[in-house]
């Protein structure tokens, strides 16, 4: 993937399908992190969505739509929206159940997404990342595959969520690009 | 819409209407309630518990002691105007088939006559007419009030009470009681013999078809005690069980003694059909 010299921003969330409306009961679940994903897309216009097709792709869409934004494609777009998040095995009670190797994993891409490293994200482990149901570990390493090729530095990096409210852990974080 | 009296609810919306006796002889609390404290208390708790009605009777429906007009408004009314004031937000229906204490009972501050009887005073309708209430057109096959069925025989007891509680819902139209005002009742066990109530409970969606709001009053009867062999006080599975089918059938407002066991079956039901979202999502969706 090229990233176009237009992409001033990346923004990465979480791919759950439980934040599209068809998933969703009469209490929402996850308010603080939808509230941090409309936070986080705030100002943002043209974006663009790096995601996997089952859940990434439907849950980036509606996360646009819901605050009123188009998706653009990639060579015009001001932002990257990423949907991955970490690994599903986190507790025992998770829906993977748990894998000791899990909390270390996504401690690892947490540190990446806070401090805008790119070059940690495009050396994860894919055959940990699918042994571990982190269902992100494929986009987001071709997240940091692209920011490595253009060349460009992130000037900012902010995580402003990090949860695993239900054995999944969830990432909102923003990068604006030099 | 469905507007009973000072109150307005949505059309697919499920309602609670909790019994509250100020009767010495009711047959399942057996004058737990009596004492206006104890009434009191009844309202409160059911509020807190969510019903959305409470319904205020003064009179046990089994044959008994004759309560006169007198005696039935000096159970109620004042106690209407005290549920009034203290609940501002709550139905206030009253279980009577007067229409003398209806109006009684509308001046101080009812917003839904529950005419158990099926219209045996006719006049009761034109009283909710007059303060704009709401009315429940019930199906007790003729019987006379506080009567118990003896040996009653229906060619389809399901079309009798369509016609006769779609008859009278039409009539208190005639007569001025607003459309959204007015809710239809088959009255299990009112007139009729367990087989006749489990028919109506079984093909409960007729009755719904006809585009009335239906209320069903199935709580602790006898047609679940007889289906069951079970006595009053061990009827509340067989009560749920029936709850089920009627909220399955579409029925809207179900008078109850157990006001939180029925709202859990109400909503579950209403989730399996899809009318309502489940309270929560994650399982599978995390």
């Amino acid at each position: 993937m090229r990233l176009s010299a237009s992409v001033a921003s990346v923004v990465v969330v979480p791919a759950a399908p439980l934040l599209l409306p068809e998933h969703a009961g009469r209490a929402d679940v996850v308010p603080g992190l939808r509230a941090a994903v409309r936070r986080a897309l705030e100002g943002l216009h043209d974006v663009a969505v790096l995601a996997e097709p089952a859940w990434g792709e439907p849950v980036a869409a509606h996360l646009l739509r819901d605050i009123g934004l188009l998706e653009a494609p990639l060579g015009e777009a001001g932002a990257l929206l990423v949907a991955g998040d970490g690994s599903a095995r986190r507790g025992e009670k998770a829906p993977g159940h748990l894998d000791e190797r899990a909390a270390p994993y996504d401690a690892v891409v947490e540190e990446a997404l806070r401090e805008g490293d790119a070059v940690t994200l495009a050396s994860l482990d894919l055959d940990l990342g699918a042994e571990l149901l982190a269902a992100g570990a494929p986009v987001l390493r071709a997240l940091g595959d692209a920011v490595l090729a253009s060349g460009r530095a992130v000037q900012t990096a902010d995580l402003a969520y990090a949860d695993d409210p239900f054995g999944v852990r969830y990432w909102v974080a923003r990068w604006d690009l030099a | 819409m469905l507007r009973l009296g000072r109150h307005t609810f949505a059309d697919d919306a499920t309602l609670m209407m909790a019994i509250v006796n100020r009767t010495p002889d009711s047959f399942y609390d057996r004058g737990a309630t009596w004492a206006e404290e104890k009434a009191l208390e009844r309202v409160a708790q059911v509020v807190e518990q969510g019903a959305e009605i409470v319904d205020i009777g003064g009179i046990k429906a089994a044959p008994g002691a004759v309560i006169d007009v007198a005696e039935e408004k000096t159970r109620v009314v004042d106690f209407v105007a005290r549920v009034r004031s203290a609940y501002p937000g709550v139905v206030i229906s009253v279980d009577t088939w007067r229409a003398e204490v209806g109006r009684a009972v509308c001046e101080a501050g009812a917003d839904l006559l529950n005419d158990a009887w099926g219209g045996h005073d006719p006049g009761l309708a034109e009283v909710a007419a007059e303060f704009d209430v709401a009315l429940v057109c019930t199906h007790t096959g003729g019987a006379t009030p506080r009567t118990r069925p003896h040996r009653v025989a229906y060619d389809d007891v399901v079309a009798d009470a369509i016609a006769h509680t779609v008859g009278e819902a039409e009539r208190a139209v005639g007569l001025g009681v607003a459309r959204e005002s007015l809710l239809i009742d088959p009255a299990h066990d009112f007139g009729k013999n367990t087989l006749h109530s489990l028919e109506l409970t079984r093909r409960l969606d007729e009755m719904t078809a006809t585009g009335w709001p239906v209320l069903v009053s199935l709580s602790n009867k006898d047609f679940v005690g007889e289906s069951l062999d079970l006595p009053v006080g061990e009827r509340l599975t067989g009560t749920l069980a029936a709850t089920a089918v009627a909220a399955w059938h579409g029925a809207r407002i179900f008078r109850v003694h157990e006001v939180v066991e029925t709202r859990q079956v109400v909503d579950m039901v209403a989730t399996i059909r899809g009318d309502l979202a489940p309270a929560r999502l994650v399982r599978g969706l995390a």
